[in-house]
């Protein structure tokens, strides 16, 4: 499949889960992105251990770097999958699990080049040495626990944006 | 009627106040359609019977050698630094558990949904031992807040409405009424924050386990599930031997059937793979991490002819489309798991001189075989045993005698018409020795189909 056409099912799938797939045209470009979806947060943090982390400015006076005290994360993820619209973290070179859990937004960071076209293709690059936590994130957390009703943002995240670069 | 425990199983009883509940009734009638729905959305324009197929078969290969993938797996989630523990019954487990929450010093613990643990009366135990536990999962939280069991092995609190959980939360948690599941959703977030945060110990269930890579899989939607397996520094999964995947291979097909058949989901928002015992990364990450298999049984099934029960990978769909379970909702099963799956599942744990009652919950209408995702063939045990209920001497002994009596009737034309004849005048008698049974069915006509002929 070409890459082009695998980005766009990325998307479309990853809309359907209520995450908020954006595309990143040229790396320069991402943080006027990052500086527009995050104008409204106090307290963003990002690990900056990826190149692509490292590019990421956040202001001084909001950057935190206590995962705790932040209501939201900047962060790379390994992968994304087409099929299901999911991302994919891991705890691979000791990365935190709960960047993508404990605030309320998350903003994924996905390299175009590390979309997989189904479930299978992605487990075949994997192996069977998996990290310690390898975690599937398709939209945001939610519940329909009471009457059924789907209610968005229980314990993880209410928001998920994916900024495919 | 007794179950183990002292507790009877009343179906019948349970069934008839259940249906006198007319807030349960609007309930269960939401639920279970707005489930069949999603659930056929989910499955149109997928090639569902194929995948159905290949799970079936792959479901049939591992509970053919289960013992050896629990072999496999222990060996291999050993060499990631998991303890794996094996019990053989639900006391073992209830000690086993115990034992490493007091080995560690745990006092206060957090989990996440898990069936297994109902199943060993886990919580109860816990309790009555000065264990502090909290579900966090927003159903679980609801119910051990009200003190009932869940009704749904998906959503636990489905028996009750918005409002009677607004009352529930404003009586028990002294927050503001509200029957808006948002705010009340927010309300629990809140609360169950700090007990992620400052616990000592989790306890979580597994959907599945893989054998060839030592791994447990978790499928949520809330993200509970990943706070309890990433942030208390002792984890303990709790799961039972059925749920075996050989490779981590055959996971995709089983992420594509599970969560469209239990909530109608592509994939469920978070589906965690954890793989062994992790290096913390920060004071709040997972240090330990303990595996308890519980057969409870299950390897005697496995060898027995109801073998076939145990593919089942416990999503649900067959009590969103029984009629029975439609009706009724979970509690009036009084067992760990309702509906088909959960009447035959019950009579294979608990013995059928136990739970034979439920063998009533059915009207073999066969809608749970065809929901299956994994083809279990549901109205086929569900048939057998009820034959083998009638074989024991199980069911009730007035039914017995009538159905022995109609089918020497049937096979004689003059004693059917006899019979026939007679019935009218019967009737009133028949209500009396068996009124339950009478009163559904219909009265005899005073000209028979046959005389209109004649």
């Amino acid at each position: 499949m070409r890459n082009e056409e695998l980005i766009r099912i990325f998307m479309e799938n990853a809309s359907k889960v209520a995450a908020k797939p954006i595309r990143v045209e040229g790396s320069n470009k991402l943080n006027d992105i990052l500086d527009e979806i995050l104008a409204n947060e106090t307290s963003v943090y990002c690990p900056a251990k990826t190149e692509l982390e490292k590019s990421v400015i956040i202001d001084v006076e909001r950057r935190v770097e206590a995962l705790e005290n932040a209501t939201s994360s900047v962060e790379e993820v390994v992968a994304g999958i087409a099929e299901t619209g999911s991302i994919v973290v891991s705890s691979a070179n000791g990365r935190a699990l709960q960047t993508s859990l404990l605030p309320t937004y998350h903003v994924a960071l996905l390299s175009a080049d590390n979309i997989f076209a189904s479930l299978d293709e992605f487990f075949k690059i994997m192996g069977n040495d998996l990290p310690t936590n390898v975690t599937f994130i398709t939209g945001p957390s939610r519940t329909a626990d009471i009457e059924l009703t789907l209610t968005i943002g229980v314990h993880g995240p209410e928001k998920v944006s994916i900024l495919v670069i | 009627m007794k179950k183990p425990g002292g507790q009877s199983i009343n179906f019948r009883d349970n069934a008839r106040q259940a249906l006198q509940n007319p807030t349960l009734r609007r309930a269960m009638r939401h639920a279970t359609e707005t489930f069949r729905n999603k659930r056929n959305d989910a499955i149109d324009g997928i090639p569902f019977e194929e995948w159905r197929e290949q799970a079936s078969e792959l479901r049939k290969s591992i509970i053919g050698n289960i013992n050896g993938y629990v072999d496999e797996f222990a060996v291999n989630a050993t060499k990631r630094g998991a303890i794996v523990h094996r019990a053989k019954t639900a006391a073992d487990a209830r000690d086993l558990i115990t034992a490493i929450l007091k080995d560690n010093g745990a006092k206060s613990i957090v989990k996440s949904k898990s069936m297994v643990t109902e199943e060993i009366h886990l919580n109860k135990c816990l309790a009555d031992l000065g264990f502090r536990v909290i579900e966090t999962d927003l159903g679980e939280y609801i119910i051990q807040i009200a003190g009932e069991t869940p009704s749904h092995i998906i959503v636990p609190a489905i028996h009750r409405s918005k409002e009677q959980i607004g009352q529930l939360f404003c009586e028990k948690l002294g927050c503001d009424f509200s029957d808006d599941p948002a705010v009340l959703t927010d309300t629990a977030r809140k609360l169950l924050r700090q007990e992620f945060l400052s616990a000592d110990a989790a306890i979580s269930g597994a959907n599945c386990y893989i054998a060839n890579t030592g791994s447990i899989v978790l499928f949520t939607n809330e993200g509970n599930g990943r706070m309890v397996t990433t942030l208390p520094p002792l984890h303990i999964v709790v799961t039972s031997i059925e749920k075996a995947l050989p490779s981590i291979d055959d996971l995709p097909l089983l992420m594509r059937l599970l969560p469209r058949s239990a909530t109608g989901q592509v994939l469920t928002s978070y589906l965690s793979i954890i793989s062994g015992q992790r290096m913390a990364y920060s004071t709040m990450d997972t240090k330990r991490l303990h595996i308890v298999l519980l057969d409870n049984g299950r390897s005697e099934i496995a060898r027995g002819p109801y073998w076939e029960m145990l593919k089942c990978i416990k999503c649900g769909a067959c009590m969103n489309v029984c009629p029975v379970y439609g009706m009724i909702g979970g509690h009036a099963y009084a067992s760990t798991y309702p509906g088909p799956m959960g009447v035959i599942l019950s009579t294979l744990l608990n013995g059928l001189e136990n739970a034979h009652p439920l063998l009533d919950a059915t009207t073999l209408c066969g809608a749970c075989a065809e929901a299956c995702p994994v083809k279990v063939p549901l109205l086929k045990l569900l048939y057998e045993l009820r034959e083998m209920r009638v074989a024991k001497g199980y069911n009730n002994t007035l039914e017995g005698v009538s159905m022995r009596g109609f089918g020497i009737a049937a096979k004689n034309a003059h004693i059917f018409r006899t019979g026939q004849a007679s019935a009218g005048a019967l009737w009133p008698l028949a209500g009396i020795l068996s009124p339950v049974t009478v009163n559904r069915l219909p009265k005899p006509v005073k000209r028979t189909f046959r005389r209109r002929f004649s």
